[in-house]
């Protein structure tokens, strides 16, 4: 359901700006935030197909054609199973903080990079500049709420 | 023992959908039931979005009055009339019929463009507007005042339009200061050209191209661009010429009908 209103959100905040500015993705944000604290089964493969999902729904709104952000999507899901996984849950504390803003960032790295790197163009770069700029006020948020939650969790 | 199934279940999910959206990526983008449900899920999408689109359309008339908007659109209108009376000069000198543009600026009507594709970038796009608020096939549709294209097919709620840069796109003009009548044609990579031009007739850059009176499905007079420059001349005494267009299509985020 959290997953459903965040893309909501960012589709409803990518009509407010009109393609005026990039916005950043609140959706990916949202799936790392609930990857990390493992909320669901413990195999993952609601995150997997959810990205999936979400991105091929984003793909048909905003790309016209699905694949971009489904596999980036995809992508992004695979990279932070594997590395988080390889961290111990005993390990994952507040700590880990740079990691998690890591994924996060990666997150916001990737899926707007492949349509880039796929269809090129000067306009993508600087828009993906863009989005990267943007992007680091809602990372800043998710790590807010991580850290406050891990602190909430160890105490 | 668990752990490991899970990773293996990981993996092999995850390279499903990998693959899945890889072979996605490859096939739909020739497929036209892929626009089919580009345009379903845009309609379905319109109803939970509307409350942004109402937002922006407040904010952006508020946006527009803190610019006072009221200078800009008198300026706007002085110009109009300026440009409506040259035209009318020019209609009775060549005593040409010329597409009348008298309406008043109440009645030119602005869509919002939803959707780009990435694969038809220079081909067409798709708008806000469809039959609800009387978009019919064939319909200009304008951005800065200059032709950039026409409506190609209409659903109730949205419409997609051919853009001037499509190779499909062929229109008679007219080079307005020598009454020289061509072709423009896009070639889909945002290049538009002049066709069909006998050479040898002075034809400099600057000069003028709207569409031409021949033309049935798109009235005469509608501003296109400026001649930027001869491109080539064949052995049968025709020129081509490339045009810089009027309205900026790299970006545009409305159009006007």
């Amino acid at each position: 359901m959290l997953l459903i209103i965040l893309w909501l959100i960012q589709d409803l905040l990518t009509v407010f700006v009109g393609g005026g500015m990039q916005i950043p993705g609140v959706f990916m944000l949202g799936l790392v935030y609930k990857l990390l604290f493992n909320e669901g089964s413990d195999d993952n493969l609601w995150a997997i197909w959810s990205a999936f999902a979400g991105g091929i729904l984003w793909d048909l709104r905003w790309i016209g054609v699905p694949g971009f952000f489904t596999l980036s999507n995809v992508i992004v899901v695979m990279i932070v199973i594997q590395v988080w996984g390889t961290i111990p849950p005993q390990g994952r504390t507040s700590g880990t903080g740079l990691l998690v803003f890591v994924l996060m960032e990666i997150s916001q790295l990737i899926p707007p990079m492949l349509p880039v790197l796929i269809l090129g163009g000067n306009t993508g770069w600087t828009f993906f500049l863009i989005q990267q700029a943007y992007s680091l006020p809602a990372i800043s948020v998710t790590m807010y709420l991580y850290l406050q939650r891990m602190k909430k969790t160890k105490v | 023992m668990d752990n490991t199934r899970n990773t293996t279940r990981e993996w092999v999910h995850g390279l499903t959908a990998l693959i899945l959206g890889l072979f996605l990526l490859g096939i739909s983008s020739g497929l036209g039931i892929v626009k089919n449900i580009v345009d379903l899920w845009g309609a379905l999408l319109s109803v939970p979005e509307y409350p942004a689109v109402v937002m922006r359309e407040i904010f952006l008339s508020w946006h527009s009055w803190s610019r006072d908007k009221n200078t800009l659109n008198s300026e706007v209108m002085k110009l109009r009339d300026e440009n409506a009376a040259l035209r009318l000069e020019l209609a009775k000198i060549t005593g040409e019929k010329i597409y009348s543009d008298d309406k008043n600026n109440s009645d030119i009507k602005t869509a919002r463009v939803t959707l780009r594709a990435p694969m038809s970038w220079w081909n067409e796009i798709r708008i806000d507007r469809g039959e609800h608020d009387n978009i019919t096939q064939g319909l200009p549709i304008f951005h800065e005042g200059y032709l950039i294209g026409r409506v190609s097919s209409v659903t109730l709620m949205s419409s997609w339009a051919e853009l001037i840069t499509s190779p499909s796109f062929l229109i008679p003009a007219v080079i307005e200061e020598t009454r020289e009548l061509g072709v423009v044609a896009g070639d889909g990579n945002g290049t538009v050209v002049l066709r069909y031009i006998p050479a040898g007739r002075g034809i400099k850059t600057g000069m003028k191209v709207s569409t031409a009176m021949i033309g049935e499905q798109l009235p005469p007079g509608l501003p296109i661009g400026k001649i930027a420059g001869e491109i080539a001349s064949n052995s049968d005494g025709y020129a081509t010429y490339k045009i810089e267009l009027g309205a900026d299509l790299s970006r545009f985020y409305t159009v006007s009908y």
